[in-house]
């Protein structure tokens, strides 16, 4: 078994479904926030087309499917967000997370949740994507069977945000 | 002695409110307009202006048996002329939405003829006679059992009843069927079952949370009216399942 560093996990969940441009800006502002490690954002999946019925494969254009720029790299959002997990340095991140929420939601509540909302250690599935040693920095973001990797933000902290 | 129905239990607004809608007697308001072809246009069956296709010749045209049944009951308009069999679907948020699935199946048997009604917990749909359906869903949609922004019309891909809402109070749809326009006014893009539409077509505004949640026909401990506040309806389900149960467990008991 890996060895894996555990660290500190909060659960934003607001009382709203959010749209990409509010996902954007509170983002903007998380990624901002010395000692966050990785953001996963889960919602409500944005198919790009129709899954079921007599109109099945039209395209479905969604406004709140779109490319967004967080800290200047862009992210593809295709599911409309109803709560951001974060993985942070240690537990005074998250009174700083919970107070930048209370600043931010003002039209509808939000809670801030303490616990164990990511996968930490690999899994079968990751052993079978990942192999005997996967990047630590992978594990709990996504699931194993999506093509697509993570999105690395670089600045400006020099603290790397995952989304 | 002449039977009255009851409809319903319970001393609460909600248990009112239902009551109100299954009545037939009583006349649901009108708090909208849609037009006879927008109706055809959400509905997405035919083209508006097109003749109504047909499944089997009209019943005037045909020798109909002997049957004691056929002189019992009049043909609706729909099953007169040998229209199609159509069908309609609403979604509705748990979110006080002015109707609910359950609730829909009770007012349409109440207070339509010749219809099909399908219940499932996040969607109800109701087949029926074309022309007849585009009667009904008139009703369905101009009356108080609509909301813009809390009910839907979906015939596929309904997922979004029991989720939060979105940021601008719409229930969540993953085709985003209907939007809320900068006008405040709900306009449908696409036909119920995500076909896009050539123009948009308007439903009016979304309805304010007071108004919503005095004609709600749902309890809702957060955000409504919750069970808890009457007792009158919690008793007639006790009753009921503690019925149900026994008579599963012991028939002669139940």
């Amino acid at each position: 078994m890996t060895d894996v560093l555990e660290f500190p996990q909060c659960r934003i969940v607001p009382m709203r479904l959010l749209g990409a441009d509010t996902t954007r800006r509170l983002l903007d502002r998380l990624a901002t926030i010395h000692g966050v490690r990785r953001i996963l954002l889960n919602g409500q999946n944005l198919p790009s087309t129709v899954p079921y019925g007599p109109s099945r494969g039209l395209a479905t254009v969604h406004p709140q499917r779109k490319k967004i720029r967080v800290l200047g790299t862009e992210v593809d959002l295709r599911v409309q967000v109803g709560s951001l997990v974060l993985e942070v340095e240690d537990r005074s991140v998250i009174d700083e997370v919970r107070s930048l929420c209370g600043d931010f939601f003002t039209d509808f509540s939000c809670s801030v949740q303490e616990g164990r909302f990511m996968k930490t250690r690999p899994s079968l599935s990751d052993y079978a994507r990942y192999g005997p040693l996967p990047d630590p920095a992978m594990i709990g973001l996504s699931d194993p069977k999506q093509k697509e990797d993570p999105v690395f933000l670089t600045e400006p902290t020099g603290c790397r945000g995952d989304l | 002695m002449a039977r009255k129905p009851q409809f319903g239990p319970g001393t609460s607004i909600v248990a009112e409110n239902r009551r109100r809608q299954m009545d037939p007697s009583r006349r649901l308001p009108i708090v909208r307009n849609v037009t006879e072809e927008d109706i055809v246009l959400l509905l997405g069956h035919r083209a508006p202006g097109s003749a109504y296709p047909s499944a089997h010749p009209p019943l005037a045209e045909q020798q109909e048996p002997d049957c004691p049944m056929r002189k019992l009951v009049s043909p609706t308009e729909g099953a007169k002329a040998g229209d199609r069999v159509r069908y309609i679907q609403f979604a509705d948020s748990m979110f006080n939405a002015p109707c609910q699935p359950y609730q829909r199946t009770y007012v349409e048997m109440y207070r339509f003829r010749g219809i099909d009604p399908g219940t499932l917990s996040g969607r109800q749909i109701v087949e029926c006679r074309e022309r007849d359906l585009e009667k009904y869903s008139k009703e369905l949609i101009e009356t108080d059992l609509f909301d813009p922004a809390r009910s839907g019309l979906r015939g596929a891909t309904v997922h979004g009843h029991s989720l939060r809402l979105s940021e601008d109070g719409m229930m969540f749809d993953a085709l985003q069927r209907c939007i809320l326009d900068r006008d405040g006014i709900v306009k449908y893009v696409k036909d119920q079952v995500g076909v896009p539409l050539d123009r948009p077509v308007s439903v009016g505004k979304p309805m304010v949370e007071d108004w919503l949640k005095r004609k709600s026909t749902i309890f809702h401990s957060l955000v409504g009216t919750p069970l808890r506040n009457d007792p009158e309806y919690i008793e007639y389900l006790q009753r009921i399942h503690s019925l149900r149960t026994k008579y599963g467990f012991m028939p002669m008991e139940g």
